[in-house]
């Protein structure tokens, strides 16, 4: 990828939790500045969805004029609890369901347009495969899909099956798969074609820590081959790990968009992380706060996430196999918040 | 054997049809044309309600133009991927055990079928074929209709239709990847059914030989045996053998023995001549009434069924066939010179006779040109059967001069009539168009075999399609029910159409109910009033849709062959190849609707 990382480039932007004009959506046009160095992949215009009964009367609106834009190489997070239109969205885009009002566009095509398709990748919630086949059948059948000759359909399902490290179970039928090797499989069938866009619903549903964290680097990996990654969870810290913007949906409305760290950023608050601070050094550092009128919130030792824990754990297991993990919990780095 | 529609030339058939009906072909156009407005209209009314005028009609005219180019941009690697999932789909739904299914019925078939039967080989052949069609078309309406629906419900069409597939492609995937398992089932079934059938009719005589008698000349000289077959099968034959033991039986039950003598062993070979295809060359046919003016019909003995119409007995009414393509050549196969005719005559008594005993006929063959007649050969009619006849080349006219039946009866343009009278006063002969024919060489038992199958893979093929497209709109059951109206409709095709072309007795569909109810007869007009007129102005909309349906319907019955195959008849070629089409252009007409159903629908509700 040729192109810095947007998450530099954007530090000092503006744009904390609490920045837009709470209840107003925000505009598509406020994020236009942002991505228009970079082309446009996905673009929704005011898109509406509402489901409706038989007789026409409506169920639910489960999408409020939506406004949104997708750049090239960005990934692209759809934040909501469930209900919240996430997946909805996803779907419109894939024009799996018709809009009820506005547009969705990918590749500046229609979402109902067929030939869209040859450029995207999906991976849906629950890795909706045919369970009679096995992996190489599986992806053999959507490499067909996708017209690819013979030679080239059984290079890309050799690399896809070593990628999502199903080597072993490549003649094994899906219904035998876990849970974890179904989302794999199903990763690579979204891959086949090599897309510019991967569409995600879901992606960590059901993984494991580990097939999460493999999940993720395989979407940063992505990221940096310069495709467009949109995906939706409920995993906040999915979400933060891998996206450079995200969309929070409520209630089939937009209610925050814009970059990840820019909106987590708490502009009144400082952070210092350092190594080796000795106790007086601690002292002074808290007597120059003082010293400024600052107000110390927090100085204490660092915890490590649960996830890097226990990925920890599973690796040195897996290194020294039949010892007991060697756990290198207490670094000393001390965190300073003022 | 019963032949209700003449069987048509297939380019005849296929571009111009019979008298006053269209072609094949631009009947099959101005039906897409007609299904293809309504859509549009039933389309635009939904759309412009929905979404107004202008994004009504602008979503109207993407799906349109969208479906038109998506059409000719049919990817064959992504129709054979559809397809070879559709087989496995099929295989794992345990398709297999429809085999086990048929080969149960088979096993135990001999329960119930009568082995006593005069014709073992029609009925043997019927309940095959029968039970062939009935299952394959289940099998057929079963996968077609819950294959989408299912892949729906797992929401696996998600991954499918998310890829660059056109929606035609999915329908024409399943539909042929449907048709391909119903082909690997069939070509099972027919082999399993060709061998129950011949090891079923298959029997063994014996022959005392110290039970013939000797047939000797005026001086006491052997010239042969006469004799009959120890009862086997419920049967036995008469014998005429000459002096070395060695000749053919006599034909009972549709087939005969060859014997063998071994010095004063004799056996008795395998039978011959129950599975037969012959081929007839159909004639026209004429009447003559009573007093012997020509008629288009003979009388009606009262039968509803109006396909044969009665000659009466001792009068001079007959029923003429015109043959033309007469010529020499037509004997080519025999090693005796004449004609070979076969006649099947339905015999209606108004006076019992003697019970058993055939009533006579007579057949005259009659120059159409110059008048010359034979003179007349005189036959014994029993009911129903098929009765190979030969004429000679040589035979006497109505005066005794010997004349040659090429020669002197063939016109100049080749025609020949064959007048068919009954002699008994009080009796009457039965005869439709195909019950008097001349026989060409048979045609190989085991092709007329394949071709009624053929003809049985043609109804599966269009039960599937029609499952498979109706369950691009609804669901399983639905679409299943859906289907099965179909097939019903379509097994009562000529009903239906009747029905719908009306004036009928009783009225329409709703006139008929209301009669139902209030135990109205059916000739007495209802009473005038509104209601009246509602009920028939209801009746005249409904007529109106029933006739559209009817065009749509596939006949059944028509595309069914197993009455040629059972009554040993050679299924035509040119009927295999009318069927044939009429299969392709539900595939291609189904397809391309099942696309449009498709594509306006939301995969993801």
């Amino acid at each position: 990828m040729s192109e810095k990382d947007p998450k530099s480039e954007m530090v000092t932007q503006a744009g904390t939790l609490d920045s837009p004009a709470a209840g107003a959506p925000p505009a598509a046009g406020a994020q236009t500045q942002e991505t228009d160095s970079k082309p446009v992949v996905i673009q929704t215009r005011a898109l509406s969805k509402v489901y409706r009964d038989f007789w026409g009367r409506q169920k639910v609106r489960a999408l409020k004029a939506l406004d949104l834009e997708g750049c090239q190489g960005e990934v692209l997070g759809l934040l909501g609890p469930n209900g919240s239109g996430k997946t909805t969205t996803i779907k419109l885009l894939l024009g799996l369901l018709f809009p009820s009002e506005g547009e969705a566009l990918i590749f500046g095509k229609s979402a109902t347009d067929v030939s869209k398709n040859e450029r995207i990748g999906y991976l849906p919630e629950e890795s909706y495969l045919y369970r009679f086949l096995n992996a190489e059948e599986t992806l053999d059948f959507y490499g067909r899909l996708f017209d690819m000759p013979a030679e080239v359909r059984q290079q890309r399902v050799d690399e896809l099956i070593r990628l999502v490290g199903l080597d072993k179970a490549r003649r094994r039928q899906l219904q035998e798969y876990s849970k974890g090797m179904t989302r794999r499989i199903g990763l690579a069938q979204a891959l086949i074609n090599d897309p510019d866009l991967i569409l995600l619903d879901e992606p960590t549903s059901g993984l494991d820590p580990i097939g999460t964290r493999e999940m993720k680097d395989m979407i940063l990996r992505l990221k940096s081959e310069g495709k467009t990654v949109v995906m939706c969870s409920h995993l906040l810290a999915d979400v933060q790990d891998v996206c450079d913007r995200i969309a929070i949906l409520h209630q089939g409305e937009l209610k925050e968009l814009g970059r990840v760290d820019t909106l987590l950023t708490v502009a009144d608050v400082t952070q210092i992380r350092a190594r080796g601070l000795s106790p007086e050094c601690q002292h002074e550092i808290r007597d120059c706060i003082a010293r400024h009128q600052g107000e110390l919130l927090e100085m204490d030792n660092p915890t490590t996430t649960l996830e890097e824990l226990f990925l920890r754990i599973v690796r040195d297991s897996e290194a020294r196999p039949g010892q007991r993990a060697k756990v290198e919990g207490q670094e000393s780095i001390a965190r300073i918040q003022g | 054997m019963v032949l209700e529609h003449e069987i048509l030339p297939y380019f005849q058939w296929l571009l111009y049809g019979a008298d006053e009906s269209l072609g094949a072909l631009p009947r099959f156009f101005l039906i897409v044309l007609a299904v293809a407005l309504l859509g549009l209209l039933l389309g635009a009314i939904v759309n412009v309600a929905r979404h107004g005028l202008l994004r009504g009609g602008d979503r109207i005219y993407g799906i349109v133009a969208t479906g038109f180019r998506e059409l000719f941009s049919i990817s064959p690697r992504r129709t054979w991927a559809l397809t070879s999932l559709a087989m496995k789909e099929a295989w794992r739904r345990r398709v297999v055990v429809s085999l086990v299914l048929y080969l149960v019925i088979l096993l135990f078939a001999s329960w119930f079928l009568r082995t006593d039967n005069q014709e073992p080989a029609k009925l043997l052949l019927s309940f095959v074929l029968m039970a062939t069609t009935y299952l394959v078309l289940g099998i057929a309406l079963l996968l077609g209709a819950f294959s989408l629906p299912g892949d729906f419900k797992s929401k696996t069409i998600y991954t499918v239709v998310t890829k660059p597939v056109r929606a035609g492609e999915i329908i024409l995937g399943r539909i042929l990847g449907f048709s391909l398992v119903g082909t690997v089932l069939l070509v099972v079934m027919g082999g399993c059914s060709y061998i129950f059938v011949i090891r079923s009719l298959d029997h063994r005589h014996t022959i005392d030989a110290s039970s013939l008698v000797r047939v000797t000349d005026r001086e006491g000289t052997l010239i042969g045996y006469d004799g009959r077959t120890s009862t086997d099968a419920y049967h036995h034959h008469l014998l005429e053998l000459d002096t070395e033991h060695n000749g053919d039986s006599a034909v009972t039950s549709g087939h005969y023995h060859r014997i063998e003598g071994h010095g004063e062993q004799v056996r008795v070979l395998e039978p011959t001549g129950y599975l037969r295809a012959r081929v007839p060359k159909w004639g026209k046919l004429r009447f003559k009434d009573r007093k012997g003016v020509d008629k288009a019909v003979g009388i009606s003995v009262g039968s509803e069924w109006t396909y044969r119409s009665f000659i009466d007995g001792g009068t001079l009414a007959a029923a003429i066939w015109t043959f033309s393509g007469i010529d020499e050549s037509i004997d080519d196969y025999l090693d005796k010179e004449g004609l070979p005719l076969g006649l099947i005559t339905r015999v209606f008594r108004t006076h019992k006779g003697v019970i058993g005993r055939p009533i006579s006929g007579a057949i005259q063959l009659r120059n159409p040109q110059t008048g010359l007649k034979s003179d007349a050969i005189t036959f014994l009619a029993k009911d129903a059967q098929v009765d190979d006849q030969f004429i000679d080349r040589e035979l006497p006219d109505s005066e005794g001069n010997t004349i040659d039946l090429y020669n002197d009866l063939v016109s100049d343009d080749g025609e020949l009539e064959i007048w068919i009278q009954c002699l008994e006063q009080g009796q009457y002969y039965g005869y439709a168009q195909a019950d008097c024919y001349i026989r060409l060489p048979d045609g190989s038992p085991l092709w007329n075999y394949v071709k009624a199958y053929i003809s049985i893979w043609v109804q599966m093929v269009i039960v599937t399609s029609i499952g498979v497209t109706a369950s691009a709109l609804v669901s399983g059951p639905v679409a299943m029910l859906f289907t099965v109206s179909f097939i019903v409709l379509g097994f009562f095709r000529e009903f239906f159409v009747w029905i719908a072309n009306g004036p009928s007795w009783g009225g329409g569909p709703v006139e008929s109910l209301v009669r139902l109810v209030t135990q109205k007869n059916v000739i007495s007009k209802l009473d005038p009033g509104p209601g009246t007129t509602l009920i028939q102005g209801i009746d005249d909309v409904l007529q109106f849709f029933m006739q559209g349906l009817a065009q749509l319907l596939p006949d059944f019955s028509a595309l069914s062959t197993i009455g040629f195959a059972a009554h040993g008849y050679d299924i035509p070629g040119d009927l295999i190849a009318q069927d044939l089409t009429i299969c392709l252009g539900y595939i291609v007409g189904l397809s391309v609707l099942g696309y449009f159903l498709l594509r306006t629908r939301e995969i993801a509700r």
